[in-house]
């Protein structure tokens, strides 16, 4: 393949004596092939050019996590990524460190607050009454897509809840979390979905899958949070605004066929909850903008109700099931 | 090749978002787009159902599909969420046989025809840009924007997860195009393909208010005068609940929002009265203005 010209644009970090960072972005013309990795791109500029950029790498193989950065938009391994797939027109290549986590140095960043998040959600099996005696061929549909993550901090670097709330746990550490809780071995399920169920964790996901996509092993994050919130309702994990609000929908479904917004904020705050937020109704009646509390029924709802009643006497379990777990 | 879809507005434009169904219904008349209305088809379940009761949600999606699905239409919606909703429950029913079977099982039981996983959900936006006559959309808009810096707010449910959708359906940015063919210029900006927030606005106030100024203020500040979404949902969080997030963080915003159809049909020359851009919070008048609309 024919060389092309590229642009490194990297963002240079330096911490300063206040705690804050200096930042500003500097360029570095390069020649490579397309399918070059945006790593060993950075590692000629290293060696060749200026000693003093840092990054962090290991394996290359996207395996270690360790060289996850942003690059072009996203966050993403540069050992795994081609140069001309993240080029804009001009050939530039932006990169910059992850986000949402403090900076050290260029596109090194403090790794300690993304990991304590990890352990925060208590990563090993612990005995329990709720331990399973036998573990059956399929209890590993569930675990294996999160067993593949390798922590490189891709999906809370672009998660948007981490963004601008800092207390949340984040899609790796609750990926981990549903690891353990789908796991027969472990004995304190229902501790952790009691956990998982308080404030800045499972409840707070804004279920906008950037996690999913930018995910360089495919742990698919949002589908772990998803399914520890179905865990924490069937559970009874049920006391919180963000369960309620959920749970709000299939009444609404069940009775009228019909979301209603009028009555969804009332169920998911409470009453007092509510009167908190006659400033939000108050805002929206100035466009004539409160829902109707009667929404129009849709016609057949007494399907909807066979349906639901029918699933709650014959369950099915239609839980996405992980592909085979196999080294790349 | 007449254009007929059965029509899936979604909860939020039959309620707070109305005037994003009155604009859709007026830019498809006015296109040639028929609209099938679908009587029975109930709210998708958006992602709480999927949460709290998986099968019935999927039942739920299987019985809105299979009500289009009669119709012999592909079915439309101008809500991302209940596109990404629909989508997932119609990816899997065509990718898990016996699962759809089962499903199908539920519905039988329940009175409901079956689903034959052979319809597609689409948006009415990538309607408007793949399937309507270039030449006879480029005919339509007599008032064109004139350069109006116009920023595309995308919304996640619309682009993501990837695996559901069609390739060009994510990559091509529709939005970023209709605004090019309004004569708009569209602005890039950070928070374009991020979140609104909404499906924590309950929950996560406080975030959502700053999700959705940095996402204005990006925008803002990369010079747009008016915001577009394809979305009942965003538009709410961008749009109608803007000012509360200015009060949150304690900065002016003032960027008007509306939802694509609105600013469609100002430049295909409906009403404003029509379009329901009275309805709007942010008076999108003056910055309109600048470009004779």
């Amino acid at each position: 393949m024919a060389l092309q010209d590229y642009i490194f644009r990297i963002q240079r970090n330096t911490t300063t004596q206040g705690g804050g960072v200096e930042s500003h972005w500097e360029d570095f013309p390069i020649q490579a092939e397309p399918n070059t990795t945006v790593l060993t791109l950075l590692d000629g500029i290293k060696g060749h050019r200026d000693g003093t950029l840092v990054f962090r790498q290991s394996c290359r193989s996207a395996i270690c996590g360790s060289c996850a950065m942003w690059i072009s938009g996203r966050t993403r391994l540069a050992c795994k990524t081609h140069v001309g797939k993240v080029a804009n027109a001009e050939g530039v290549v932006e990169i910059a460190p992850q986000r949402n986590q403090p900076v050290l140095k260029d596109l090194a960043i403090d790794i300690r607050p993304f990991f304590e998040r990890v352990r925060g959600v208590t990563p090993y099996l612990l005995d329990g009454p709720d331990r399973a005696t036998e573990v059956t061929s399929t209890a590993y549909d569930q675990v294996n897509h999160v067993t593949q993550c390798i922590l490189c901090g891709c999906c809370y670097s672009e998660c948007t809840m981490a963004e601008v709330n800092p207390a949340f746990v984040g899609p790796a550490a609750l990926a981990k979390a549903f690891r353990f809780v789908a796991d027969p071995r472990e004995g304190r399920k229902g501790e952790r979905l009691q956990a998982l169920g308080e404030p800045h964790a499972i409840w707070s996901c804004t279920r906008c899958a950037l996690c999913v996509d930018v995910c360089p092993k495919e742990v698919a994050p949002m589908e772990a949070i998803v399914k520890l919130r179905t865990r924490a309702v069937a559970g009874g994990v049920t006391d919180s605004p963000g369960a309620r609000h959920a749970l709000a929908f299939h009444d609404d479904i069940r009775r009228s066929g019909q979301l209603n917004e009028f009555t969804l904020m009332m169920r998911t705050l409470g009453i007092w909850g509510s009167l908190m937020e006659t400033g939000m109704a108050l805002h929206l009646a100035k466009k004539g903008k409160i829902p109707s509390p009667f929404p129009h029924g849709v016609e057949g709802v007494e399907e909807l109700r066979r349906m639901y009643d029918h699933l709650e006497q014959f369950p099915i379990n239609v839980e996405t099931k992980a592909k085979e777990a196999v080294p790349e | 090749m007449s254009l007929e879809f059965a029509y899936y507005p979604g909860c939020a434009a039959q309620q707070i978002q109305r005037e994003a169904d009155w604009a859709a219904r007026a830019v498809c008349q006015d296109l040639g787009i028929v609209l099938h209305a679908m009587p029975r088809a109930s709210c998708c379940g958006a992602v709480s159902l999927r949460e709290t009761k998986p099968a019935f949600a999927l039942a739920v999606a299987a019985r809105i599909l299979s009500e289009a699905e009669a119709m012999h239409r592909d079915l439309v919606t101008i809500c991302n969420t209940c596109l990404q909703t629909l989508t997932h429950a119609n990816h899997r029913f065509q990718a898990e046989p016996e699962l759809l079977e089962q499903v199908n099982r539920v519905l039988h039981n329940a009175g409901v025809r079956p689903y034959g996983a052979t319809i597609k959900p689409r948006h009415l936006l990538w309607v408007v840009t793949e399937q309507v006559d270039g030449q006879l959309l480029r005919d339509k808009i007599t008032r064109p924007l004139r350069g109006l810096r116009v920023a595309a707010f995308h919304g996640c449910h619309g682009l993501r997860p990837a695996e559901i959708y069609e390739r060009e359906e994510t990559e091509v940015h529709h939005l970023d195009r209709l605004i090019r063919i309004m004569g708009g210029t569209p602005v890039s900006y950070r928070g374009q393909d991020r979140c609104c927030g909404f499906h924590v606005m309950l929950s996560d106030k406080r975030e959502v208010h700053t999700m959705a100024a940095n996402n204005c203020l990006d925008a803002k500040g990369a010079g747009a005068q008016v915001m577009v979404t394809p979305c009942t949902l965003c538009d709410m969080v961008m749009g109608s609940v803007q000012e509360m997030a200015e009060k949150t963080v304690q900065q002016a915003i003032q960027l008007p929002e509306m939802n694509f159809a609105q600013l469609l049909g100002l430049t295909m020359g409906i009403s404003a009265d029509r379009l329901g851009i009275a309805r709007l919070h942010i008076d999108p008048g003056p910055a309109l203005a600048t470009v004779g609309l």
